[in-house]
């Protein structure tokens, strides 16, 4: 592991004097990026709700909503549907813990935890330490939330003569 | 401890899968599907205000060195760019947030395709520390978002194989082809005339350039029976006129690209001093060994 990182190390360190180290249009406005980050975030999020005909700040199906929700303990939803695996903290088990929904749940309960709900696992929530992509061969058994590839597909136009491909 | 050592530099490649690559169907699948991953627009006409073609192109360039630095698979930079591409066409982006949206992309592209991806830290290095780590891993979401998740693009990339297998090319020569067309499709993915262009034309562009400069084609004509183009047509189902142009499109890029970089080189020269390095080469030849020979 020791040489894994001393290497790690170096090769960042020897990126120094690289001609392609260089910023192409200036400085970032950080406070800037934050905050389209966070509109970005929350304009996905009311796509997912309207999409979903579900309040994913609330956790409450919408009034109008394409799908019938149905809530069932959080305790018997296996893990992997889950917001986080077990161990990491206060995010865990958050939104499985809140998974018994009344049918006709009213009033959506304001927006403040909008980003941190997200449905998307963002990486503040799951990832304790951002400054550092994992290591390959680095088994830290910090892993990003398991998401249901579904959930971010888009029902595919297929037509009728296309060989569906496996996998796709 | 030694093994510890000597799994280091080892590169696992999957090796080609005569199952994938003998079989008419994948082609056919891979020409069915490559249309859904197209950027939408054209979008430097209504989408984009910030953004110009040139600072694409600076963008572009500016990752493609990464990716030669960081020895990145070959399909990593084209399919980054096929990201970029698809996100600029919706979103409408600040130019000083375009470099942090290419790194996110080349990291995307990265962790699709490679056994050892590229790091965020790197990544931000390379931005000369512009951009975050947390900044990059906050992007990655928002794009992964406006991409819907579809990263398994079709790629340029994916033809080659198929287009090559299907010509009679002396066996000797086809490593050398590869590399060829390779450096053409790296070219194609820097230049935004061709980001709306279906990948399998711009393979079987790439590879008709790739012979035509290699000369193979003249080398003995019988042996092709159809000229080359009516051949690579066939393969890729694309109409001969449009492969043609699309041909000389590539070959036009290249001149053009090759007399920048001379350009870039004498200039970089007078400023540093000689550096000796690879002018004669590239006098010599009109298609470069080395994608590195083209943009540098």
């Amino acid at each position: 592991m020791c040489i894994t990182m001393d290497l790690h190390k170096q090769t960042l360190s020897a990126l120094g004097n690289s001609p392609a180290q260089r910023s192409l249009f200036g400085p970032v406005d950080r406070e800037q990026l934050q905050v389209e980050y966070q509109a970005a975030l929350r304009r996905d999020l009311d796509q997912a709700c309207q999409r979903w005909g579900f309040d994913f700040a609330s956790n409450k199906p919408l009034e109008q909503s394409m799908f019938q929700w149905e809530g069932i303990p959080g305790n018997e939803v296996p893990l992997l549907y889950r917001s986080c695996l077990p161990g990491l903290g206060h995010t865990e088990g958050q939104r499985a813990s809140e998974a018994d929904l009344k049918p006709r749940g009213r009033g959506r309960v304001g927006q403040p935890h909008s980003e941190e709900e997200n449905i998307h696992c963002s990486p503040e929530r799951c990832d304790l330490h951002p400054e550092k992509t994992p290591e390959r061969r680095e088994d830290t058994g910090l892993k990003r939330k398991q998401t249901n590839i579904t959930d971010f597909y888009q029902s595919k136009r297929r037509f009728i003569w296309t060989p569906r491909k496996s996998g796709e | 401890m030694e093994l510890l050592c000597l799994e280091m530099d080892t590169i696992i490649r999957a090796r080609p899968d005569p199952n994938l690559l003998c079989d008419d169907r994948i082609l056919q699948n891979l020409l069915t599907i490559e249309e859904r991953f197209l950027p939408q627009y054209s979008y430097f006409k209504g989408v984009q205000k910030d953004i110009q073609p040139f600072m694409r192109r600076m963008v572009a360039t500016w990752m493609l060195e990464v990716c030669e630095e960081q020895k990145c698979e070959e399909e990593v930079f084209p399919l980054a760019m096929n990201y970029l591409d698809r996100f600029l066409a919706v979103v409408p982006t600040k130019k000083c947030n375009l470099q942090l949206l290419g790194a996110v992309c080349m990291f995307l592209a990265s962790k699709l395709k490679e056994t050892r991806p590229l790091t965020a830290e790197k990544l931000c290095i390379y931005t000369d520390n512009s951009i975050r780590p947390q900044e990059l891993l906050e992007w990655e979401l928002v794009v992964l978002g406006k991409l819907k998740w579809n990263l398994a693009a079709v790629t340029p990339n994916d033809f080659i194989e198929h287009i090559v297998r299907r010509l009679p090319l002396p066996e000797d020569k086809l490593a050398l082809i590869r590399k060829h067309v390779q450096t053409f499709i790296a070219l194609c993915a820097t230049d935004f005339r061709f980001a709306m262009y279906p990948p399998s034309m711009i393979a079987t562009g790439s590879v008709g350039a790739a012979i035509c400069g290699l000369q193979l084609d003249s080398a003995d004509q019988s042996q092709w029976g159809d000229s080359l183009t009516d051949l690579l047509a066939k393969i890729t189902n694309t109409e001969v006129d449009v492969l043609k142009e699309c041909q000389e499109q590539i070959e036009r890029v290249l001149v053009s690209s090759l007399r920048e970089g001379r350009q870039q080189q004498q200039q970089q020269q007078t400023q540093r001093g000689p550096s000796g390095k690879g002018l004669d080469e590239l006098d010599q030849s009109t298609t470069p060994t080395d994608v590195r020979d083209v943009n540098l």
